[in-house]
């Protein structure tokens, strides 16, 4: 899978706790522009981390802005073999 | 909107006893403190204090590793684990450095660690220390819990667990039994948190796990003396004899002045109260349905589980200043906790009961809720 189609994917799971991603993309920020909560990060990591089938520890998640760096992690994490 | 009264700055000018306090001139009933057991003014425990500072004076002046280690510091180590039933027990100057002392002696960078997400900030803060690996899960979900695990592979069989008994703010409380299960399924260790459980779970008050018959599947129970206690420090359970070596290797148990004397002496005292006036804990639960019941019938969605700790949810922050003000202008004094600190993301009035309450200051408190209803 690809950044971009991780990206495609990570705003379709941002459905689930916003009215509206209809403007979302890499650079969407999820504090700031997604404007989730931080309780809403947490579930919206586990939903991320159901979804792929992985585990994402604190430490890679403090890099995490944006929609984008979040698939950058993703990708880190499965060397890039996410099925 | 202005707030007359800072709500995370409040001073109590005067302690009228267990469960009133002079704030800004004004007496109030204390309906958000962590002193379930209202031992704070306790006779026995008052006049322990008095004669350790008498015959021990002030402080030790000394860590544990110096000069601070008195004979009564290892009587309470012996008197905690016996009182929990295990073969070794550690005592800290506090609940947070409890924590700290642990989990940065028990994990280093090689380790995983899976934490309730809404873990208090010394379990977070421990587990960052360490160095280990952090991972969290949804707040009391074992099955999420069991996901990471199996996603860890190797690194989660010996990974550590983190949870807690009761949840200070909401006041609900973990799925023991169900993290136990998801343990030995994995091989993992599995630590809690009775923090807020001490004295007010249990056949004899050890907490959550006695309640839930956990007890010896449990590796590590830390928890403080500053809440049921009535005193302040913080301690460690097990029956892993490794614990006598986190002495050696936990620099906030090694670095800190050892708790003085007539604290050991209190907390010596309540630890006693705890096992031979079991009717303290009848109170303290008899008041909780009392408020539970009463906060229920006022119509404010708080759920159907009743413990001593009671979180109102409100949908916004201002609406949880005015709640707040509004009862404490009726001489009722709660917790005001907002976003972040709110578990849910929005605001949250924390109010607790203790033994010490009556039953008229119980109503008191619900008549207060009651006149600000719908302002």
């Amino acid at each position: 899978m690809t950044h971009s189609k991780i990206v495609t994917r990570l705003i379709e799971l941002l459905e689930n706790l916003v009215s509206s991603v209809e403007d979302f993309d890499a650079e969407t920020g999820l504090v700031g522009d997604a404007g989730l909560e931080s309780i809403q990060v947490i579930e919206y990591l586990c939903e991320v981390e159901d979804d792929f089938d992985i585990v994402i520890d604190e430490e890679a998640l403090s890099y995490v802005n944006t929609v984008g760096d979040l698939a950058e992690t993703i990708l880190k994490i499965t060397d890039g073999k996410v099925l | 909107m202005e707030i007359p009264i800072n709500p995370t700055g409040t001073i109590i000018t005067e302690v009228v006893s267990a469960s009133e306090a002079i704030i800004d001139g004004q007496l109030k009933i204390m309906a958000g403190t962590n002193n379930y057991l209202g031992l704070t003014f306790d006779t026995d425990c008052v006049t322990a204090g008095q004669q350790a500072l008498l015959e021990s004076g002030t402080g030790t002046t000394g860590s544990r590793m110096a000069n601070g280690t008195y004979q009564q510091h290892l009587d309470l180590e012996r008197e905690i684990a016996e009182f929990f039933d295990c073969s070794y027990g550690m005592v800290f100057s506090t609940g947070y450095s409890a924590n700290i002392g642990m989990l940065t002696a028990l994990l280093n960078a090689e380790d995983s660690v899976l934490v309730d997400s809404e873990g208090h900030a010394s379990l977070f803060d421990g587990c960052r220390m360490s160095g280990a690996k952090i991972y969290r899960f949804k707040h009391n979900d074992p099955e999420g819990l069991r996901k990471r695990l199996s996603r860890l592979g190797e690194a989660g069989k010996d990974a550590l667990i983190v949870v807690e008994g009761l949840y200070s703010v909401r006041g609900d409380c973990a799925p023991l039994k169900e993290y136990v299960d998801v343990k030995n399924e994995f091989g993992s260790y599995l630590m809690v948190d009775e923090a807020h459980s001490l004295g007010l779970y249990g056949e004899n008050g050890r907490g959550l796990a006695e309640e839930e018959g956990v007890s010896k599947e449990v590796d590590f129970i830390v928890g403080t003396f500053s809440k049921s206690l009535g005193s302040i420090g913080g301690f460690c359970v097990s029956n892993h004899s490794e614990l006598s070596l986190v002495r050696y290797a936990s620099r906030p148990y090694i670095f800190t002045a050892s708790p003085s004397p007539s604290i050991i002496a209190t907390t010596r005292q309540a630890l006693k109260k705890i096992k031979n006036c079991p009717e303290l804990r009848e109170i303290v639960w008899s008041n909780a349905k009392l408020l539970h019941s009463g906060l229920s019938q006022l119509g404010f969605p708080i759920g159907t589980g009743v413990s001593p700790v009671i979180g109102i949810p409100f949908e916004d922050r201002e609406c949880a200043l005015t709640y707040w003000q509004n009862l404490f202008n009726k001489g009722v004094y709660t917790n005001l906790i907002l976003p972040p600190a709110a578990p849910d993301g929005g605001s949250l009035i924390r109010c607790s009961v203790t033994a010490a309450h009556s039953r008229d200051q119980i109503r008191f408190i619900l008549d207060a809720f009651e006149a600000i209803k719908n302002c």
